[in-house]
């Protein structure tokens, strides 16, 4: 199955590591991926979709006719990402007179958006089209020995309708079971579900309170779970969970907080036998301890 | 509440869906909601009550539509189907539209580049992961010519030129 890479801004930018273990693991699963050339920002729902809908549609119908140039869907990792270009391609979709004016400003530009491609999140690519037994069964090392935890990236749940994949956005297990595949025993806790804080402008206008917010669930994990990682599959789960940790840390004025965290390709490509320095090298929190007990 | 000087058909220019009339206030928006732990809290019941009584000054003086994490849980949970999330951006982008220092600075740095980040100049470490150089719109001129040109057709892109060089 061919897919249309979209990478967004952070991952390319900031944590090209979590691009090459994508780029890495999803093949050698069957999935080949062409890249989304001259695409441009999803649009990030602190941008255009805040300040009118036509700016918002025109930018979504750039990136989806790109994939529909191509024939294939689009996979991305990113949680805003894949919820701005669904929620794009729904009102496009669902909205004739909508998908007209964005046809009209994409005219000039030589695209046209069809809505022939669908947006699919890189998760739900492993966890319904590949499949726990199947990534079980590919794999070269293992986890086997280690506790784990999973975030849930809210864009994948929220609102089901619209982004959902799992058959309950109050109970999914795609995350656990991918975690397990890779023969990772998965923790559960009290705020497994409670949203990382780190997405839109929560972070950047109260980040006393952001932080207070992002502790809670730190100490829930620390108090209820024997856990040795983080698995997430977002790109702001992954740099927000490793960034408030040292904040934190800086606070309390000791090393309490300091839980590796990893993107669930990263994981799956350690697994599947590349290498940690070209895919899990960049973070703020040592990743050793976990690295070091793949085997 | 003072309702004198309220705009009853407020609403309207804001959100203009009978969606929101449903609201009844139960708080279960604000239930799962990050940013409702903020300072001030984003309180998304109380956004659709200053929707619907029409409180003109107050809804362009408030900045927590802006804190929203964007998770959605709230368009989840919403038991009358109020879909507020789609009614933060609305007031977003009625604030955009009404306020040129409420235009948020990341859409100039998309014109600009496309992007909010600095997307494909990190060639060595990219190189060094053995990842490809990408085809970005940032070194397409002619592509992103015709993005901007699709933009500035746009309304606040349009309205603002100023801000994005002409």
């Amino acid at each position: 199955m061919e897919l249309c890479l979209f990478l967004g801004c952070n991952t390319p930018a900031i944590r090209p590591d979590v691009e090459r273990a994508i780029r890495a693991s999803m093949p050698v699963l069957g999935i080949d991926l062409v890249d989304a050339d001259n695409y441009v920002c999803c649009p990030a729902f602190g941008a255009f979709p805040s300040t009118d809908t036509d700016s918002w549609l025109a930018t979504s119908g750039w990136n989806l006719s790109i994939a529909e140039q191509k024939g294939c869907d689009i996979v991305v990792q990113c949680g805003s990402c894949y919820s701005s270009l669904r929620m794009g391609r729904e009102h496009i979709m669902h909205h004739p007179d909508k998908k007209d004016r964005v046809n009209e400003l994409l005219e000039p530009t030589g695209r046209r958006v069809e809505g022939t491609s669908k947006v699919r999140h890189v998760s739900e690519v492993l966890y319904k089209e590949i499949g726990p037994e199947t990534i079980a069964g590919q794999i070269k090392k293992s986890l086997k020995g280690m506790n784990g935890v999973v975030q849930y990236p809210c864009h994948t749940l929220f609102p089901s309708e619209v982004v959902g994949f799992e058959d309950s956005a109050r109970a999914p297990k795609g995350m656990r079971q991918l975690v397990e595949a890779l023969g990772a025993n998965v923790n559960s806790y009290s705020r497994e579900l409670q949203c990382c804080g780190g997405a839109g402008g929560f972070m950047k206008s109260t980040p006393e309170q952001a932080i207070e917010f992002a502790k809670s669930k730190f100490d829930a994990i620390l108090a209820e779970t024997q856990t040795d990682f983080i698995a997430v599959s977002c790109i702001t789960c992954l740099m927000h969970m490793e960034n408030v940790q040292n904040t934190l840390n800086k606070r309390v004025g000791e090393e309490r907080y300091k839980i590796p965290v990893f993107d669930y390709n990263q994981l799956l490509a350690l697994c599947l036998g590349f290498e940690a320095k070209q895919v899990a090298s960049i973070t703020n929190v040592s990743r050793d301890s976990v690295l070091s007990r793949i085997a | 509440m003072d309702l004198k000087g309220s705009i009853p058909d407020l609403w309207k220019a804001i959100y203009n869906t009978g969606d929101l009339h449903h609201c009844f206030n139960c708080s279960t928006c604000i239930s799962g909601c990050p940013a409702s732990f903020g300072d001030p809290p984003l309180l998304v019941r109380n956004l659709a009550r200053k929707v619907i009584l029409g409180l003109e000054e107050e809804l362009l003086n408030d900045d927590t539509p802006w804190a929203c994490v964007s998770c959605s849980k709230c368009e989840e949970m919403c038991p009358m189907d109020v879909k507020p999330f789609e009614m933060i951006l609305s007031i977003r982008q009625w604030q955009s539209a009404n306020d040129e220092t409420r235009v948020p600075p990341s859409i100039v740095e998309i014109y600009k580049r496309g992007y909010t980040q600095a997307v494909g100049v990190n060639t060595e470490l990219r190189d060094s992961l053995g990842l490809p150089e990408l085809m970005t719109i940032t070194k397409n001129p002619e592509q992103l010519q015709m993005f901007r040109e699709m933009l500035m057709k746009t309304p606040v892109v349009s309205a603002n030129d100023y801000m994005f060089g002409g």
